[in-house]
């Protein structure tokens, strides 16, 4: 016989622990206790079985888990808080004696804390802050838009708008943008940084409606440590891509409404120099061994002010010849031009563009300068363009009216979206269809993968095809051929498209066309294995890609249904039942997604077909 | 207010003896209004005249306006500078009128009655006065200038006295007349007496009559005369003041305009104060004066505290010291040079210093529960999305009708065409906010999903087409039966099928042909038919009612079969007889064996067998001497075995529980099997022992069946379970299918293939491979194979019973739709 066992001293119910409890722990008040879990990124856990955790009780409660909450019994935080708690104390009875000599005081003695730590125990590597810095770009990039009402700190939308144009150069400078996308919530930006996907969504510039219904505390509470997270990040990536940091501000630009312009990214790379030769001036006189004169010393002292002097006047040449936003000499250029290369990240460096003033100076700035291109805007939509309207070398002119007035002839005038087709595509679309005066084509999202059996838009499937990308196209095909078959069927009757008659006949069909494209295709596929073979994939990697290629095809061809499947589907329903629960359950959900899929597929055709037939009545 | 202070004074005035101050008046009032030239002028007679009520006015609105005074009396008290030092003082006066022993001290009551408010022009013009009587004042100038206040009261009161010093008593009945106080200028009771009398009416009611109102005594006020147009027009050119006349319409009279009045008009015009003598920019006046007296105002001593420094503010200097020597007090420097820049590069002594250990604590702390990152948009978010993600109007509308929390989509596809007509999106802010409560508020769960594959989870089968024969499609139907087909049996030799239907008929089939061969009518509806399963004799029962008959169908047999067949029915009677006369039969048994009428001999029946409750089902021993009844009856006595040879029964139970669902002979060894609602039970006839209890886990059970081998047995339940028992094993089933929708009716093995099917109420009938293998080591194999479709539900009841053929790999099933099916 052991000693007997005391109820919740283990298990469950030590591992988690309800808010009340913590607050009690913690001894601070409810508002606290969320501020520091916002901040520590604390949050709240659903334990397997609430009865457990809760010593019994199966009433609804929130839990934390206990080392969390021991881990806050630690932070210097709360003793700010309490600090901060007293001080306004002081102060209101300062006020409330109308002793404003002594209210003045306190007030300059607020006390005041930094984040710093937090950011370094939440995210321990660089890394680990970069893979998490999606919602702190969206919050800041907000906040950057944000109007000066009673709710918002004016000091903190300065700060966002002054991080968020550091993070923007940052992504300027290394190219590092890949996706675009214009929604109607705002534009999703997607760049890729150390091989960490960051997507954010800044809002088109309106002001910014500001809701009752929003806690602005709570949100300010996150901005605080967005902000100085995304400080950090930004300092770190300066750093890493010798960068001085932080950016100077132009003021003359920054009056200008210049927008990214008024910031002036220089490299750090010659006063890092003034700093060796300043390291290695304190090393030898440290050094016993090398005795020097006095001469060489002073020298060797003045040295560095003078390198100084010399570096601040080729800088000063350089900016003013330069545009203010180009980099001057950055080292890491060599990898990037690598790296550019294979991702196209320098698309639009032959373009010279010129922004008429209707279009998004804020987005399209950003996104021309990150893919290599140069630009110049209208005056209207702010200073500091480094071209004018009639300037010759300007190739594309950005528009987005119905009607161009005049136009210069050695220029094309394309509407806005072809340049983010053009970064999602990642090839220079043809202009043909994003012509002034005439609705664009589909502006898809660049972030949709599509998977077997999903609905692929015509856009894209035609985009894909246009390109050429192998992987994409193969799972594009069948859709492509369905297209076609629909068009058929829609010359006989839009409606009919379940019937099985119909289904039969597409399958006849089908078939033919098989057999008439085989010789076609294996010429096909004979140039796709010299291509293969020319890139250097060895004939075993390819037979592999080969293979997972034609089974696409048919699962798609198996939605036709002929008798034989018709039985064999009869089977699987047989074979079902002789499953286990649990194995069968998971049958009928794969079964019920599948078919969910497929009918919205279809939706989508018929509405497509609606909207088909539409037109062409209209027309 | 004004008016009962003055009186008040003017009450104690007159107790007075003011003789000696009568020469002071005439000079005092000279100067009193000096702006005034009204006043001045037409002053004395008035108050000779003794309008008493005008003088009060006359000195309310002095005092009321007394600064228009202000800028003339300064002139003079510039010329005597010691007054003004008199002025300041002249609210402290009380101490030291009373030092004062001449004649003012009289008037010391009357200066603390005296209103604070007094004018303070009066005041200085007053003390002038007494300058100039009194040269021999005391030099302290508080008292002078107290003095000089009660000597203006004293004026003024003088002013009244002297009109009625000589006749008291009328102004003491004057008193009591005193008229009403004007209310003033805005007042509905203006004092100003209209000229018509019509009262408050408005004129224009009047316009179109010759009168203007009425009189006291009714009679009409008729409109003055007026002249024509022209008169009119020649007298307004002749007229050389026709600008300054305009229309007093109440009055119905033309008014001139003086020159002051236009004078005003103008003024209001021009946007100008309307009083020409209103001088908006004048003169400050100092009434207080910086310039410091030359003498203290008292002689008292000076207190110490005035020369000695303050022991508490030391003090708390001190404490302010103290504080800055101890260093809680530190002067707010400005921002050192040396502090640290806002952002600086934290990772890099921790990618520097991070050893192993640390690098697993990452690990570790990574993997808690990330937030889950938001999803990426799809196509239907862009704002020119292709026209397939657009939603019908229908759609829209239902998104729109949804309440908010329960939308699958936060937003509304939309195309807006072209760029620049996209507007703002108008909750972005709560959506990131909705962001940061999901973040910090939201609880978070680990959730393993493994993406399993359908095909990987299916289980390995051999393919049906290799198990063939089976039953796969309808060759026939019997169609003759009018009610629900219950059972069907079919001979032993496979050739005649008998079916029992609601109808109260027991038919006979040729199963090749279809062809019904005889027709049995028992009146009452038949539940069971069973075939012996003897192969020397040629019997079948049939449960109708309370009645189980055992037939001949002698059609079907040969003589030496029909013979034998007779000898075994037919041989209890005398055996019966015998044991009547030998021994009591037990009472207890609700049977009768009883010969049928020769109508019913005649079709064949040839013993039939009553109990008391309806019989449910008829079960043959596989030797054909044995017959198991079941009855709807509760309790043991439900469950009954007949033997044939002999016409006896008996009772295997004595207690049963529960409601016994089915019973079963055992196809190789001496048991028998009973079906209660949740278990199945097999007991041992031989040793009338409980062997085995089987516990399906179904609530409640409809059919069993038995292996041919013996091993092994299939149970059918309303709950829509097929268990499967593997006898050797264990009282749990070995496997429990469940496809069927409806409640499974029946279960049977074939005989001969390893075959099994079920029948149920959703109209269909499956049929499955049930392999048992010889090793014991190698469990039965389960394959399904076919679900038969053809009979109709009727009332919720689909197919009722089915059956093996004893030969072929046919099926025969009967349905509520009154057909009877063969699957071949």
């Amino acid at each position: 016989m052991g000693r007997i066992k005391k109820k919740f001293t283990e298990g469950s119910s030590r591992t988690y622990t309800t808010r009340n409890r913590a607050l009690r722990k913690l001894q601070v008040s409810l508002s606290d206790f969320r501020r520091l879990c916002i901040l520590k990124g604390i949050y709240p856990v659903e334990p397997r079985s609430q009865k457990k955790a809760n010593r019994g009780s199966s009433k609804p409660t929130t839990f934390y888990y206990a080392k969390d909450i021991q881990l806050l019994l630690s932070e210097p935080l709360i003793d700010k808080f309490r600090e901060h708690k007293v001080f306004l104390r002081k102060l209101q009875r300062a006020l409330g004696k109308d002793d404003l000599t002594r209210a003045k005081g306190l007030e300059a003695r607020r006390p005041e804390y930094t984040l710093d730590h937090l950011v370094i125990e939440r995210y321990p590597t660089f890394v680990d802050a970069l893979h998490d810095l999606d919602d702190a770009l969206c919050m800041v990039f907000l906040f950057a838009t944000m109007p000066a009402v009673d709710q918002v700190n004016n000091e903190a939308v300065e700060d966002c708008k002054r991080l968020s144009t550091e993070f923007m150069h940052y992504v300027i400078h290394s190219h590092s943008l890949r996706k675009v996308f214009l929604s109607i919530k705002g534009i999703y930006y997607q760049a890729e940084i150390q091989g960490q996907s960051i997507t954010w969504i800044v809002p088109y510039q309106f002001s910014q409606n500001v809701p009752l219904d929003v806690d602005f505390k709570v949100m300010s509470t996150f901005l605080r440590f967005y902000r100085t997270l995304l400080g950090f990040v930004n300092y770190r990536l300066y750093t890493m891509s010798n960068l001085t940091y932080p950016p100077k501000v132009d003021q003359l630009m920054d009056d200008s409404a210049a927008g990214l312009g008024s910031l002036r990214i220089e490299s750090r790379r010659v006063e890092d120099l003034i700093k060796g030769v300043q390291s290695t001036d304190s090393d030898d006189t440290n050094a016993p061994e090398v005795a020097m004169s006095k001469q060489m010393k002073q020298r060797m002292d003045t040295l560095g002010s003078k390198i100084k002097k010399i570096v601040a006047a080729t800088a000063e040449d350089t900016i003013s010849s330069v545009p203010a936003y180009e980099a001057v000499g950055s080292s890491g250029e060599a990898d990037i031009d690598d790296d550019a290369r294979q991702t196209n990240s320098l698309l639009f460096a032959k373009q010279v563009f010129f922004l008429s003033r209707e279009v998004p100076r804020y987005s399209l700035e950003f996104v021309i300068r990150a893919f290599g291109g140069r630009l110049g805007w209208d005056q209207t939509s702010g200073g500091g363009s480094p071209y004018a309207e009639n300037d010759n070398s300007i190739t594309v002119q950005i528009s987005d009216r119905p009607v161009q007035g005049h136009q210069f002839l050695n220029r094309i005038y394309v509407q806005p979206q072809w340049v983010y087709d053009s970064i999602n595509a990642r090839r220079l679309l043809e202009v043909d269809d994003y012509l002034i005066g005439q609705p664009p084509p589909a502006h898809l999202s660049p972030f949709v993968e599509y998977a077997e059996g999903d609905y692929v838009p015509e856009a894209a499937s035609k985009l894909a095809a246009a390109a050429g990308f192998e992987g994409e196209v193969t799972n594009l095909k069948p859709e492509d051929r369905d297209q076609a078959e629909d068009e058929e069927e829609d010359e006989e009757d839009v409606a009919d498209i379940d019937g099985a008659s119909a289904d039969e006949d597409a399958l006849d069909s089908d078939d033919e066309e098989e057999e008439e494209d085989e010789d076609a295709i294996a010429e096909k596929q004979h140039q796709k294995q010299l291509l293969a073979e020319r890139a250097g994939v060895s004939f075993s990697e390819y037979q592999q890609k080969q293979g997972a290629k034609p089974k696409a095809g048919k699962a798609a061809a198996g939605k036709k249904r002929s008798k034989a499947e018709v039985e064999e589907e009869e089977r699987q329903k047989i074979a079902i039942s002789m499953l286990s629960k649990k194995k069968r359950k998971v049958v009928n959900r794969t079964q019920a997604d599948a078919d969910k899929k497929a009918k919205d597929v279809n939706t989508f055709k018929t509405r497509k077909a609606q909207a088909a037939a539409k037109s062409k009545k209209k027309n | 207010m004004v008016g009962q202070n003055k009186s008040k004074k003017r009450g104690a005035a007159s107790r007075e003896t003011p003789v000696e101050k009568a020469p002071l008046f005439p000079k005092s009032k000279g100067i009193d209004v000096p702006s005034d030239p009204e006043y001045s002028s037409d002053d004395e007679e008035e108050v000779e005249e003794g309008d008493f009520d005008e003088m009060l006015k006359e000195m309310a609105s002095d005092q009321g306006i007394g600064s228009d005074d202000a800028g003339d009396s300064l002139d003079e008290e510039e010329v005597e500078e010691g007054d003004d030092e008199s002025d300041i003082h002249s609210s402290d006066i009380e101490g030291a009128s009373s030092e004062d022993g001449d004649d003012e001290s009289e008037d010391g009551d009357e200066s603390e009655e005296s209103d604070n408010e007094e004018d303070s022009s009066l005041v200085r013009v007053a003390s002038r006065s007494t300058d100039d009587q009194h040269t021999a004042v005391d030099s302290q100038d508080e008292v002078e200038g107290g003095s000089e206040e009660e000597l203006d009261e004293v004026n003024m009161d003088k002013l009244t006295i002297r009109d009625f010093v000589g006749d008291i008593q009328g102004w003491k009945e004057y008193r009591k007349t005193l008229p009403q106080i004007d209310a003033g200028y805005a007042s509905d009771s203006s004092t100003e007496d209209p000229a018509n009398t019509i009262g408050n009416v408005p004129i224009e009611w009047y316009e179109d009559y010759p009168h203007i109102g009425y009189d006291l005594d009714g009679k009409r006020i008729l409109k003055p005369a007026t002249a024509d147009e022209l008169d009119k027009f020649l007298a307004n050119m002749d007229d050389p003041d026709v600008f300054r006349t305009a229309r007093d319409e109440v009055n119905q009279q033309d008014v001139k305009l003086s020159e002051e009045e236009i004078d005003i008009i103008r003024r209001i015009q021009g946007g100008n104060i309307p009083d020409a003598d209103y001088n908006p920019y004048e003169e400050t006046v100092e009434w207080f004066t910086s310039k410091t007296m030359q003498m203290p105002l008292s002689g008292a001593p000076l207190a110490k505290r005035g020369f000695i420094p303050s022991k508490w503010e030391h003090k708390r200097v001190m404490k302010i010291v103290r504080a800055i020597r101890q260093g809680r007090i530190t002067r707010s420097s400005a921002p050192s040079k040396d502090a640290k820049p806002r952002f600086y590069d934290v990772w890099e002594k921790a990618e520097q210093n991070e050893d192993d250990s640390a690098q697993q604590k990452r690990l570790a702390r990574r993997a808690r529960m990330p937030a889950p990152r938001l999803t990426l948009p799809s196509h239907d978010e862009s704002y020119h999305p292709p026209a397939e993600y657009l939603p019908s109007e229908a759609e829209r509308q239902s998104w729109l009708d949804e309440d908010p929390d329960h939308r699958k989509k936060n937003y509304l596809p939309q195309d807006f065409g072209s760029l620049r007509s996209v507007p703002g999106y108008e909750r972005f802010v709560q959506e990131r906010f909705q962001r940061c409560l999901d973040l910090y508020l939201a609880p978070r769960m680990l959730k393993r999903t493994t993406q399993l594959n359908a095909e990987e989870l299916m289980p390995k089968l051999p393919d049906p087409r290799d198990l063939r024969p089976f039953p796969s499609v309808e060759s026939l139907v019997y169609l003759g039966h009018t009610g629900r087909v219950r059972s069907i049996s079919v001979d032993p030799t496979g050739l005649w099928l008998l079916s029992g239907s609601d109808d109260g008929t027991v038919r006979l089939w040729e199963i090749v042909s279809g062809r019904c061969a005889k027709i049995w009518d028992l009146k009452e509806t038949v539940h069971m038919v069973a075939w012996c399963p003897s192969a020397d004799v040629c019997v079948f029962a049939a449960a109708a009612g309370s009645r189980t008959v055992i037939v001949i169908p002698s059609e079907l047999c040969d003589e030496h079969k029909r013979l034998l067949s007779e000898e075994l029915v037919r041989a209890g009677f005398n055996s019966a007889a015998q044991a009547e006369e030998g021994e009591e039969e037990d009472d207890s048994l609700p049977v009768s064996w009883d010969m049928p009428t020769s109508a019913e001999q005649a079709t064949g029946i040839h013993v039939s067998v009553t109990m008391h409750k309806t019989v449910k089902s008829v079960m043959w021993h596989r030797r054909g001497d044995y017959l198991a009844t079941l009855t709807s009856e509760e309790g043991g006595s439900s469950v009954l075995i007949h033997q044939v040879s002999k016409h006896k029964s008996q009772r295997p139970f004595r207690k049963l529980k529960g409601a016994v669902q089915s019973i079963m002979f055992h196809p190789t060894k001496p048991w028998f099997l009973v079906a209660t609602q949740r278990y199945v039970r097999i007991y041992n006839l031989m040793q009338q022992a409980l062997i085995k209890t089987l516990q399906p886990g179904v609530k409640w059970i409809s059919s069993i069946d038995v292996h041919p081998q013996g091993d092994n047995v299939i149970v059918g339940s309303y709950d829509k379970k097929l268990s499967w028992f593997d006898l050797d094993l264990s009282v749990k089933p070995y496997r429990s299918i469940r496809y069927h929708r409806q409640a499974i009716r029946q279960v049977q093995y074939s005989r001969k293939f390893p075959l099994f099917a079920t029948t149920s109420d959703d109209g269909t009938i499956q049929v499955y491979h049930g392999m048992v293998y010889q090793d014991l080591n190698q469990n039965p194999l389960i394959v399904p194979l076919k679900i038969l479709r053809g009979h109709e539900i009727r009332n919720s009841l689909g197919v009722l019973d089915c059956l093996f053929h004893p030969i072929q790999p046919w099926l025969i099933s009967s349905g509520a739709d009154g057909t009877i099916r063969l699957w071949t």
